[in-house]
């Protein structure tokens, strides 16, 4: 977030924070051992399911992993522009 | 009893060898008596870094082929007292050894001195597993950039599994001036990455080029930046509690600062 707040303002954020950034991501990955197919499977796997309930654009889902403390996150973001109505359609 | 510490990182080039040497000669400065072994099997440095590559008869093949004595094989580094070298083979490979040999002559150098070094080759492979294998400590060298610190990672999962600790955490060729413009990660984020315990800095410093090139290690002149790093680092070894100085510059004024210190 920080990130985007600077580029508004027309700053490139540092190179560091980047990186910092970019690798809390992938070591969490790589300390679940979580293979870039599940991932993505799992990814196709929830795009399914939710689709029978939101509309959403495939390219605006966002899935990461996050570590805070001890326990591992999974945070998805299916960012949706309708919400299908399940009565209505039957 | 003496403590078995494998200097290990995962990635390579980040200055495991450089670390074992100097750390080794350090401790043999605060007169500690010392081993350095070096474990990469096929590709041996640490005899040349320390300046002691022309003095070397045996190795640990030869050992652990029982072709001689464990002391016979051991090489006296003249410069300081109680340092001592056990170099590796350099016509065997890394799977020419296995763990438990590495283990029985750490287990016996031990008993013998304060300190057994092991300078561990890269890799997460059997060279490592070797070098680890008679280690009850590890540590971690690492330097401030993406694939070193994921690579770190990487080795101190492998360690954990292995019930070495404490795993201390060493980073390499830090750069005040890079952190201070936002250009590298400083401490405090790598440590948020890695979550142990930091053992120390080393700041970059060209002078660990020019040690390297001369075969004498940078703490026997202990003027360099590196080399009194090097020397916090082994105190802390020796259990003494020395707080790590803050290497970060911020801005001009800290530039002129710093040109007057290395003036005087």
């Amino acid at each position: 977030m920080s990130i985007s707040i600077k580029q508004l303002f027309g700053r490139k954020p540092k190179s560091s924070s980047i990186a910092k950034q970019r690798l809390k991501l992938v070591i969490t990955q790589d300390r679940l051992d979580v293979d870039d197919r599940v991932m993505t499977r799992l990814h196709h796997e929830l795009a399914e399911v939710l689709a029978k309930y939101f509309e959403f654009s495939a390219n605006s889902v966002k899935m990461n992993l996050k570590q805070e403390g001890n326990s591992y996150i999974l945070v998805a973001d299916f960012p949706y522009t309708k919400f299908h109505d399940l009565n209505v359609r039957q | 009893m003496g403590k078995v510490i494998v200097v290990t990182s995962g990635k390579g080039g980040v200055g495991k060898t450089t670390s074992t040497a100097n750390l080794g000669t350090a401790l043999a400065l605060l007169d500690k008596t010392v081993v350095v072994v070096d474990a990469d099997v096929g590709l041996r440095n640490l005899d040349i870094v320390m300046g002691l590559e022309s003095r070397i008869v045996y190795t640990s093949m030869d050992v652990i082929e029982k072709q001689c004595e464990l002391s016979k094989a051991l090489v006296r580094d003249r410069r300081v007292d109680g340092l001592m070298l056990l170099a590796a083979s350099q016509k065997n490979n890394k799977d020419d050894i296995q763990p438990e040999q590495m283990k029985a002559i750490c287990d016996k150098l031990r008993t013998t001195h304060d300190f057994v070094l092991i300078d561990s080759p890269a890799g997460i492979e059997r060279g490592f597993s070797n070098a680890s294998a008679g280690a009850d400590e590890a540590i971690v060298v690492t330097t401030p950039d993406v694939s070193a610190i994921r690579d770190a990672d990487r080795i101190i999962g492998l360690l954990q599994n292995a019930r070495i600790e404490p795993i201390n955490l060493v980073i390499n060729r830090f750069s005040p001036q890079l952190v201070g413009n936002g250009s590298m990660m400083d401490q405090a984020d790598v440590l948020d990455i890695l979550n142990i315990d930091l053992i120390g800095i080393v700041p970059e410093d060209s002078e660990v080029i020019t040690s390297t090139n001369r075969g004498i290690p940078l703490v026997y002149e202990d003027a360099s930046a590196g080399a009194q790093a090097y020397m916090r680092i082994a105190r802390r070894l020796t259990g003494q509690r020395i707080p790590i100085p803050d290497f970060e510059q911020k801005g001009l004024l800290n530039n002129i600062m710093n040109w007057f210190k290395k003036k005087k």
